[in-house]
């Protein structure tokens, strides 16, 4: 239990939480448990560990970063009823602290993923290079929905390099790949044909490629006569 | 000192006490004919701050002099005679908090009035200006006939110029100082908050917040240590109350209660819950915040609020059962504990085209298209 462990951490935390009045607190308390509650309900109770936090809460997420992305966003979604909730990811060191089953956790990762929550603006998500990193190892591709927000410091001096979520960038990534996939088919084909065509001369090659076509349509045409006879005796 | 039988004008009856600063008598004022608590300061003991001690009691005389509340101590008059100066002021009959709960432990809704007493009076110190910078449960005194007071605004001092920092002065307890009264900086009525704070957890808990073998250990703890929900000690502590001993105990004052009426104002809501009734409204307007001295900006966090961000230490959640997490934690597999315990790796090109849809479309295209070219030019 002493051993230091890499996880995933998302912090949820409640604007201006510490400003409220105490029954405003505790009824946006509740809420943020039952925000939790839901959003956790997808990930197994083996990979997640939940921390109570003075203005809202970390998720530890186990060797799952797409999980812990996945799980912001829900939260952030579900807070959609009146809870003003920002998410901070992280993917770095933790420690359980505490005997038996552990009393708490401390770390980097959730110190940083604390940090860079105070960077998100309400119903946004802030990760790091480091988480980026981390669903780019379990997930490739799926990072490229995070893209650059610009860098901050936290109150250490400590700069990070920010992400945000953009679900639209992956259907530009995928769009891109598709035009890509086709260019990349019409330049090897054109070079095929561009390569037989100089050492042949053009007239030759489309003699030969008008000859091929008349052959392969005669033995197409043979073929399908065959069928339609075999089919005709039966 | 048995021998003296007045002190200015008041006839010494017997000691009260004695603390680090003099010695407590009770009196007799001949002129009102009233028995009255008698604070001494034997100026003598510490010749070279001489001028500064006289300074310090005439300020904690002046300051003391204005407040007139039900829940503070009331102070009638000052001097100096020889070596000694001294306050008088008013007698009580009770027994103080600190020995209380050495004796026995308090409900839990009387722990919440006791507090609700010291931040009235807090307050009402607070709107005159004068900040008490010591509460603690030896400075709160448990009257006879039920309610409470704070006493010994001993080292108050008025909030504007007279701080001494340069002087390596640091004035108050440490397990109840506040992280900035530590710091050393400036420190505004939000600092008797935490303070509050801290002996209200005390309270409802029986066990100290910040402990440590020296001053240094307690000082690091009171910058740095996140205390437990004190419904986690005492079960009959409310999630509200642990919201309001939270806010009380932030460690940056900008977040913290800005003064105490506001404190009390939520204590009392949490009063009404325990016992069961509706809030009473409160008699005040508990949104009103008691402007802050000139150089104090409330915006700005105290030095060590900086250092609380890095090392956060988060408790488990009692709502959500993490067991077999730290199960898995404690006890990993073998290939489980290397994902546990690997940093990210970088992708490489292979991995790349085996798992990321966009690059596998390129390759496969281009590898057909690259066959049926060669075809092409070759075939």
């Amino acid at each position: 239990m002493d051993s230091s462990y890499v996880a995933s951490v998302v912090f949820l935390k409640i604007q201006e939480f510490a400003s409220r009045a105490a029954s405003e607190q505790a009824r946006q308390r509740a809420q943020l448990e039952a925000v939790i509650a839901v959003t956790t309900a997808d990930l197994a109770p083996a990979s997640r560990v939940v921390l109570d936090a003075s203005d809202g809460a970390a998720i530890v997420v186990l060797a799952n970063p797409a999980g812990a992305l996945r799980l912001a966003e829900r939260a952030l979604k579900a807070s959609a009823a009146g809870l003003p909730l920002c998410a901070g990811i992280n993917h770095g060191a933790v420690r359980v602290l505490g005997s038996g089953m552990g009393e708490a956790m401390v770390g980097d990762g959730i110190a940083v993923a604390a940090s860079i929550a105070q960077f998100a603006p309400a119903s946004e998500v802030r990760a790091t290079r480091a988480f980026r990193d981390a669903l780019a190892d379990a997930a490739p591709g799926q990072e490229a929905s995070l893209v650059p927000k610009g860098a901050s410091s936290d109150a250490s001096l400590r700069s990070h390099e920010l992400f945000t979520r953009d679900r639209a960038e992956l259907q530009r990534r995928a769009r891109t790949y598709r035009a890509l996939s086709t260019a990349a088919v019409v330049v090897l084909l054109a070079s095929g044909i561009g390569w037989r065509v100089s050492q042949q001369g053009k007239d030759a090659f489309f003699d030969g490629l008008a000859a091929k076509y008349r052959a392969t349509t005669a033995q197409g045409e043979r073929y399908v006569r065959g069928l339609v006879d075999k089919a005709k005796f039966q | 000192m048995s021998k003296q039988k007045k002190i200015g004008r008041y006839k010494i009856l017997g000691e009260l006490g004695r603390g680090a600063m003099g010695v407590v008598y009770r009196a007799e004022d001949p002129a009102l004919d009233r028995v009255v608590a008698l604070k001494t300061i034997l100026l003598s003991d510490d010749v070279e701050n001489r001028k500064d001690y006289e300074k310090r009691f005439a300020l904690e005389a002046r300051a003391a002099g204005k407040l007139n509340h039900p829940n503070i101590v009331t102070t009638f008059d000052f001097g100096e005679e020889g070596d000694l100066a001294f306050l008088a002021m008013e007698l009580l009959e009770g027994t103080d908090l600190r020995t209380r709960l050495k004796e026995k432990g308090l409900a839990t809704d009387d722990a919440v009035e006791i507090a609700v007493q010291v931040a009235d009076g807090l307050g009402f110190a607070h709107e005159r200006g004068v900040v008490h910078r010591d509460i603690k449960p030896g400075n709160i005194m448990l009257l006879e006939r039920g309610g409470a007071k704070i006493m010994d605004f001993g080292i108050a001092r008025m909030r504007s110029d007279d701080f001494k920092t340069s002087t390596g002065m640091v004035l108050g307890t440490p397990r109840f100082m506040s992280p900035e009264q530590i710091a050393g900086v400036a420190v505004d009525q939000r600092s008797d908050v935490f303070s509050l704070g801290v002996v209200l957890y005390e309270m409802l808990t029986g066990q100290m917040l910040f402990a440590g073998a020296d001053s240094a250990q307690i000082a690091h703890n009171v910058t740095n240590i996140e205390h437990e929900p004190p419904s986690r000690r005492n079960k009959e502590v409310s999630s509200l109350l642990d919201f309001v001993v939270a806010r009380a105990l932030k460690k940056d004052p900008a977040v913290r209660y800005q003064d105490a009426y506001e404190f009390a104002a939520d204590l009392r809501t949490c009063l009404a819950e325990l016992r069961g009734q509706p809030a009473t409204e409160t008699k005040r307007d508990t949104t009103k915040t008691v402007k802050l001295a000139r150089k104090i900006d409330s915006k700005q966090p105290a030095p060590v609020a900086g250092a609380i961000a890095a090392s956060t230490r988060l408790s488990l959640s009692r709502q959500f059962d993490s067991r077999a997490a730290l199960k898995r934690l404690a006890a990993p597999g073998m290939l489980d504990r290397a994902s546990l315990v690997r940093p990210p790796r970088h992708v490489g090109l292979l991995r790349r085209i085996c798992r990321d849809a966009g690059p596998r479309l390129l390759f496969i295209s281009s590898l057909l298209a690259a066959a049926a070219g060669s075809w092409i030019a070759f075939g």
